[in-house]
Order: C-alpha cells, then structure tokens, then sequence
C-alpha cells in the first residue's frame, strides 16, 4: 500500500473535490523567492499520557502498524498538558525522538501554560492551538452528547458537533474530498482511486469504489454507510481494511461499517 | 459566441486524434465555422490525419511565441472552407506552451467568429493536456471499453471539475460527454469488453456516443481523410450520429449490437 500523510487539504475543505497535482504553478518564473499562503490543514495532535519515551513510542508504533496508509510519517501536534510536571527540555527532546522514530513526524507542541510555551521556544517549535479533547468538553455540551454505546476510550479528538459536509459531485479517481471536523455527505458516487475523509461518519448516496476514511482524527464511533458498496479500503479511525476481492453478500451492496472495540466490523444495512 | 471544445482523454492512443478530426469535419460540414488546433507538442498527427501535412508552414508554437500572425498559421481545408487547422510544431517541446499564449490564441479566434475550436490533446495529464482542457467551455472524454482508460477518464472528469478556467472562476461547470470508442460489439457480447452500461455506470455520466472498432478509422487517417466523410464506414456513420447529438439532435445508437451472422459467414466462419 501506498504510504501517504493523513488528509491535509491544502485547499478549503469546503472547495470540495481537491486536486493535489498543482499543474499550475511553474507557469511563468517568479520574481520573488517564494510565496506565502495560508491554508488549513487536517492535522493530528497526540496527547501525552506518559512521560517516558519508551511507553511513547510503543504506543505509537502500534497505532502506526494498524494504520500504515494513514498514519507513516504523518504530521502530529503534540499535547503535553496531560504531563506533571511539564518535561524538562532533554525529556521532550527523547519523547519528540521517541514519536519520531516510532513513524509518526512531531511539527509542534499545542498552546498551553507558561511552562509549555517555554519548552516550544527551547526545542524552536511552533505552537497550535489545541483541539478540544472531549475529556474537556463543557458539561452541557456533554450532556447534549448521546450516551456512548460502550465506555472506550476518548478519541484523541473530538469531532465536536455541526452540520455535515455535503458533496453533490461525483468525487473521481485523484480527488479527495475531507470534512473537517463533521460528518461528510456525498450525493454522488465515488470513484476508485478517489479518497473521501471526514473526522466524523460518511455516507455515500451512490457507488462507493474508492476509499473512505471514517473518524480520520480518532473518533472510533464513526462510521461509514454506503448505498452501493465496491470500495477499495475503508478506515474507520485508524482500522483499515483493503478489499482486493469482495464477497458477493456485501458486493453491491448497502453496507454500514463500523467499530466493534477496534474491529472494523462491516454489514449489509438491512 | 466561440464555444471551445477540448478532446480529452487521459490515457493515450484511445483515438483522441481521430475524434478531433471528425468531430471537426462534422461541424463543418454542418456550416459551423471550425479550427481545431493540436496541442500534441512534438508528436504532431492531426495535420495527417486532416489530409494537410505538406501545406504546414507555421505552427501553434509560432503564434504563440508572435514568430506569426494566427491568420498565417491556420491551414485552410481543401474540402470545407469553413474549416481550419493549426498544426502542432513537431521540432519543439511541450514547454513552448504557456497559458498566456493559449488564452491569446483563443481570444483572437473568438475575434475571428469562430463557431467551434476543437482542441485535440495530448495523451497524460501534464502541461500539454492541462493547457488543452483548461479554457474549455466543452470536453469530450474519449474513452475505450477497458479497465485502465476508463479509471484515466475518471482521472481526466474529475481534473475537468477542477482545474479547469470555469471551475476557478466557478461560475459555470465545464459540459463533459463520453465517447465511447474502438467498441467490438461482438467482444462484450462474449464478455471479454466492458459493455456500453459498464463504462456509463462507472464514470456516473450517459455516453454521447458508440465508435465501433473500424478498419476503416486507419484507411482514412492514411488517406488524410477523416473518417466521417466515409459514408460507408460504420466508425464514420457513429462520429457523424455524435457530432449531431452534440448540436441537440436525438438519435438513436447505432453499431451497438453484435452482427447475426449470416447462414454463409457462419459455413466459412468469417
Ligand atoms: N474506431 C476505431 N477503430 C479502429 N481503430 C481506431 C479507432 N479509433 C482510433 N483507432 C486507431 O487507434 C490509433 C490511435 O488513434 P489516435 O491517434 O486518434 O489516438 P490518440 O488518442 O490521439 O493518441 P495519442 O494519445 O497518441 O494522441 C490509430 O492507429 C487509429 O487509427
Ligand atoms: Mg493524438
């Protein structure tokens, strides 16, 4: 398989199907030495719960090895707000390294205490704003959250909650389309080599033969439904599988795909 | 009103080139005022395939680069003088093309009322092939009834979505059609060619047109005769049943269904 970074889109989300070949760029040669834009990146935090490189990275590299596709040397945001007392310069630099070599690539520590910001300017590292753990969702927010089927544990991001993204065109071969944060809704069939992604569930009115990437950033309860079920790989946070041949009970099929404590689970929906 | 129709395919040697050459012969003949132009940089072969290789003094690459007047570098067809074509330079590279000097070539057509500027493009989706499609208003995907040109159409549609100068400016979507062509109807029906609802059913859009597999495509490119003008030809009848369903005409298919063989065929198994 293919190894490749997690969905980053380097266009808005929300421009749809996006085209990573930029053909158009070296048109004419530049004046300048370079140029400057912004955009918004999917990018994955991991939050520290141990302080010792060792238990770091064998945790990684688990997740690593269960999701090589979407995770090798993806870009990874690191919280350490969860750490007391806020490791020491030469303890963050072993855990940085402890990430790194495990496969995941650490761009910067998340926005935090005094101490925290001091540590990013030592190790000269930007800072990101940290996504909301749903450990740290406002209670009425929580309430508001369906019971979860089972108690697991927290998804390393919240999706939070929104509207989901609709997509009306056909998403083709080289397209990816990724709903940040929600649920992505396509109306249209997806193609094989095409990719669709969303922090949230996706579901897909038409032919699904592409792939699909539920819960990109963690969230296990996601969940993939299809009308007609062909595709080339599905996920759901992190638990892929490939399907280089289909049984003939989900082939064609409506199916729904979801996990069951970390087994991707698929079925026809009845 | 200039309408630009690029002919597009992904894949190569599909019969971009014999598309063009009929699709713009068909226009002609029905007294639309047509150039096609060939943007196959350094692989030169609509000026055979129009019948005008010897008359090739200037080039798309001279016009662009003000070595000519667009007026000096269209070729004039001996049957229709309605008809033009501006040749591919077969000395230079790919690179000769920027998108300021397509955009002025197309402008300065639109100044000279054409109808139609039929762009035939290069195999691949690089510069040559992007700059084909980019300003074009519509795109004919030609398309083979197997597994690879179909996923490069898909490839080629989704590129037309998005890279394209509507879908940048977003205020209208490029018009895409199938041509489905080199069709053996006597190959689906013994299951070894994907059938006409297979290629519809995969690339999510209805086919334009049915192209039988035709010795009469390569007499005709040999003779500099497009194949549309071969009353005959069964590859000829089918270009001339697109080009009317492209101008609204509804015509039933044709060339579609696998010949009953006839009593003595059967006896000598031709
Ligand atoms: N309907 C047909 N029946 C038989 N042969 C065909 C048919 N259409 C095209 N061909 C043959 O296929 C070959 C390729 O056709 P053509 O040059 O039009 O393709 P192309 O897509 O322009 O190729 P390229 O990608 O190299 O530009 C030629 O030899 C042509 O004669
Ligand atoms: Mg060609």
């Amino acid at each position: 398989m293919r190894v490749r970074n997690r969905p980053n889109s380097s266009v808005e989300p929300e421009a749809g199907g996006t085209e990573p070949l930029d053909l158009l760029t070296p048109q004419s040669a530049a004046v300048s030495a370079g140029e400057l834009r912004f955009a918004q990146l999917g990018i994955a935090q991991f939050a520290l719960r141990s302080g010792d490189p060792a238990t770091v990275h064998a945790e990684i590299a688990a997740r690593v090895a269960a999701a090589p596709a979407l995770l090798t040397r993806a870009p990874v945001v690191l919280d350490v707000s969860a750490l007391d007392p806020t490791p020491d310069t030469a303890q963050m630099q072993a855990l940085i390294e402890a990430v790194r070599s495990a496969g995941l690539l650490p761009v910067g520590l998340t926005h935090g205490t005094v101490n925290e910001e001091a540590l990013a300017r030592a190790l000269e590292l930007p800072l990101f704003a940290r996504f909301r753990a749903s450990s740290d969702l406002p209670a009425a927010a929580a309430v508001e959250r369906k019971p979860a089927a089972a108690p697991r544990a927290a998804p390393v991001v919240g999706t939070g909650s929104s509207v989901g993204m609709h997509h009306a065109l056909p998403v083709r071969s080289g397209q990816q389309v990724y709903a940040r944060q929600r649920d992505l809704i396509l109306t249209a069939m997806v193609g094989n080599g095409a990719e669709v992604i969303a922090d949230g569930s996706i579901h897909v009115y038409g032919t699904l033969r592409g792939r699909a990437l539920a819960g990109a950033s963690g969230d296990a309860t996601a969940r993939i439904y299809c009308q007609n079920f062909q595709a080339e790989l599905i996920s759901i946070a992190g638990q892929y599988r490939v399907f280089e041949e289909h049984s003939p009970d989900l082939h064609g099929k409506p199916v729904q795909a979801w996990l069951d404590d970390d087994k991707l689970r698929i079925a026809p929906l009845a | 009103m200039t309408e630009i129709i690029v002919v597009t395919s992904g894949k190569g040697g599909v019969g971009k080139t014999t598309t063009s050459a009929s699709l713009a012969v068909g226009l002609a003949k029905r007294g639309r005022k047509v150039a096609v132009i060939d943007f196959d940089v350094g692989l030169r072969n609509l000026d055979l395939i129009m019948g005008c290789e010897r008359r090739v003094v200037y080039d798309f690459v001279n016009v662009i680069q003000n070595e000519c007047t667009i007026k000096q570098a269209l070729i004039k067809d001996k049957r229709y003088e309605n008809l033009f074509v501006l040749a591919a330079s077969q000395t230079r590279d790919k690179d000769a093309l920027t998108r300021e000097g397509v955009e002025r070539v197309l402008d300065e057509l639109r100044e000279a009322d054409f109808d139609y500027v039929v762009c035939d493009s290069p195999a691949g989706i690089e510069k040559g092939a992007f700059l084909a499609m980019y300003f074009a208003d519509r795109a004919i995907v030609v398309v083979n009834p197997e597994v690879s040109s179909v996923r490069d159409s898909d490839r080629i549609l989704g590129l037309l979505a998005s890279k394209t100068r509507h879908a940048e400016v977003g205020t209208r979507r490029v018009e895409q059609h199938l041509l489905l062509t080199r069709y053996n109807p006597e190959r689906v029906a013994r299951g070894d060619m994907m059938s006409i609802a297979d290629v519809e059913e995969i690339l999510g859009l209805e086919i334009l047109g049915v192209v039988p597999e035709s010795e009469s495509v390569l007499a005709g490119s040999n003779a500099g005769t497009p194949v549309i003008l071969d009353n005959e030809s069964p590859a000829g009848q089918a270009y001339d049943d697109a080009v009317g369903r492209l101008l609204g005409d509804s015509l039933p298919m044709r060339f579609t269904e696998a010949q009953k063989k006839g009593f003595l065929s059967r006896l000598f198994g031709a």
